[in-house]
């Protein structure tokens, strides 16, 4: 499913393991204002259930995960 | 203790020490990954497990040996997140240890306050 607006930020985690991405998005969120989407860039394989329990938990909206080869793109939007 | 402002509570037990440099890293990487979902979480580290808050150790051991990071980087990982450390007084002993060896900000709890934060968690996980 493609994200109709521009990510107000890209947090690039290409590469990293279990729990970076996590800890990143986190700490990434926190920076943007509530609404606002943030695109995740991912390789690692376990980052789709992560982040699925991780929006759910923290009330962040989970918009889209498209994969492009080995990377997961990851939309979430800021909770309100 | 808990201060019941996450939401939720998980309480990791390390038993483990350092001579099972495997075994040191994971209840950090977990306890990071329940920090970042906004879950209170603390780590009791009982039996071996105060051997690896050591000051003068977490620089010189890490889960794969000389290849990766050292332990020093998955418990400021975990700590930076809010994540917070216990021993208690008897496993201190059993190691000869004192609290002034172990790295800054552990604190000391016995028996009764485990079992308390034990029943007030929604999730125990022992190594």
């Amino acid at each position: 499913m493609p994200i109709a607006e521009t990510p107000a930020q890209v947090l690039d985690c290409k590469g990293l393991q279990c729990p970076m991405p996590v800890i990143k998005t986190a700490q990434a969120i926190k920076t943007l204002d509530p609404g606002q989407v943030l695109e995740l860039l991912a390789t690692d394989p376990g980052v789709e259930p992560d982040m699925k329990a991780w929006s759910s938990r923290t009330g962040n909206e989970l918009l889209a995960i498209d994969r492009d080869g080995d990377v997961f793109h990851v939309f979430l939007r800021r909770a309100g | 203790m808990w201060t019941d402002e996450g939401e939720g509570k998980v309480l990791y037990v390390q038993t483990h020490g350092v001579s099972d440099p495997g075994r040191c890293a994971t209840p950090f990487f977990l306890a990071a990954s329940a920090a970042a979902m906004e879950v209170e979480v603390a780590i009791y580290f009982t039996m071996y497990g105060p051997t690896l808050l050591q000051k003068d150790v977490i620089d010189k051991i890490g889960p794969k040996g000389d290849r990766g990071q050292p332990l020093a980087y998955f418990i400021k990982q975990a700590t930076d997140l809010g994540v917070r450390l216990y021993v208690c007084q008897p496993s201190l002993e059993l190691n000869d240890l004192a609290l002034d060896e172990l790295i800054d900000g552990v604190e000391m709890i016995g028996g009764a306050a485990f079992n308390d934060m034990a029943m007030r968690a929604d999730a125990v996980v022992s190594f």
